[in-house]
């Protein structure tokens, strides 16, 4: 297997999502924080992420069910998921939290609905890059040297 | 000679976000123990009276039983002087005076970056 290419398209995604906006530096930051006693954080802080965004999700989805027009509870509840995006570096999700927020604070509740709908379409185009993303690394494997080690002494 | 590890309480509810803060804390070399909400950090801070004070206090704003802002005020009413940082998403000025009012000694935006937490440590004589 190629490690060496399958390194260079994990490396050429991750540019492109910092590109396109989907990423920010605090991703950088995040995998910056790997080590030997956690060789896989990132990957681990992820899919927290995500097992996290999405519960936060429904809990906005539930909420602007039950409780018409009740934009504190709604703003309450996108400032946790918010919260969460900046933890990762969700750059677009999060661009998207923040129009939900100032529809809630014009109480614009069809702008909280448009702006919603973005969330959720943001959340779910980051995770299938971002699985994308591990799973190439996860193919690659750690990197190995590529130091030849001189015969003997 | 050994430097003496600082101690730190992290105060924050969104378990993602303490991961990402307790692996900060952890490169720097810094003890942390964590509170998930205000209620327990002041629980926290008053167990601590006498027998050794937290170096650093960083409290996150919005979180359930008890916020940021009285947890802050309740930790000063004990007469506890330990730097306390907010670490908030919301960083409008008016968020930021309402912890400096309650008794901060200074605010930070999220998320906390290594870089974020030096500042932090140089500015408390803790680095």
């Amino acid at each position: 297997m190629d490690y060496a290419n399958l390194r260079r398209q994990a490396a050429s995604l991750k540019r492109s999502l910092f590109d396109q906006g989907y990423l920010d530096e605090q991703f950088c930051q995040v995998e910056d924080l790997q080590d030997e006693a956690s060789p896989n954080f990132a990957e681990e802080v992820v899919s927290l992420f995500f097992k996290d965004s999405a519960r936060l999700v429904t809990n906005i989805e539930q909420a602007m069910e039950k409780y018409p027009k009740d934009f504190n509870r709604w703003d309450a509840h996108m400032q946790q998921l918010r919260g969460s995006c900046f933890s990762i570096g969700a750059s677009k999700m999060n661009n998207e939290c923040t129009s939900f927020r100032n529809s809630c604070r014009e109480e614009n509740a069809e702008g909280c609905r448009r702006s919603f709908q973005k969330v959720k379409r943001e959340h779910a185009v980051l995770r299938q890059k971002l699985e994308s993303y591990f799973q190439l690394l996860r193919q690659a494997g750690p990197a190995r040297t590529t130091a030849v080690r001189s015969g003997g002494k | 000679m050994d430097r003496r590890r600082i101690r730190v309480l992290l105060v924050e509810d969104e378990e993602i976000n303490r991961v990402v803060a307790r692996a900060v804390l952890r490169a720097a070399g810094v003890e942390a123990d964590e509170a998930e909400n205000g209620a327990e950090a002041v629980r926290r801070v008053r167990e601590r009276v006498g027998a050794g004070a937290y170096d650093l206090i960083l409290t996150d704003k919005q979180m359930p039983v008890m916020d940021g802002h009285e947890a802050t005020r309740q930790i000063r009413a004990m007469g506890v002087t330990t730097p306390i940082v907010a670490v908030s998403s919301d960083s409008l000025p008016s968020d930021v005076q309402a912890f400096i009012t309650a008794g901060a000694d200074d605010f930070m935006p999220k998320p906390l970056t290594k870089e974020k937490l030096g500042c932090i440590l140089s500015k408390f004589g803790l680095a």
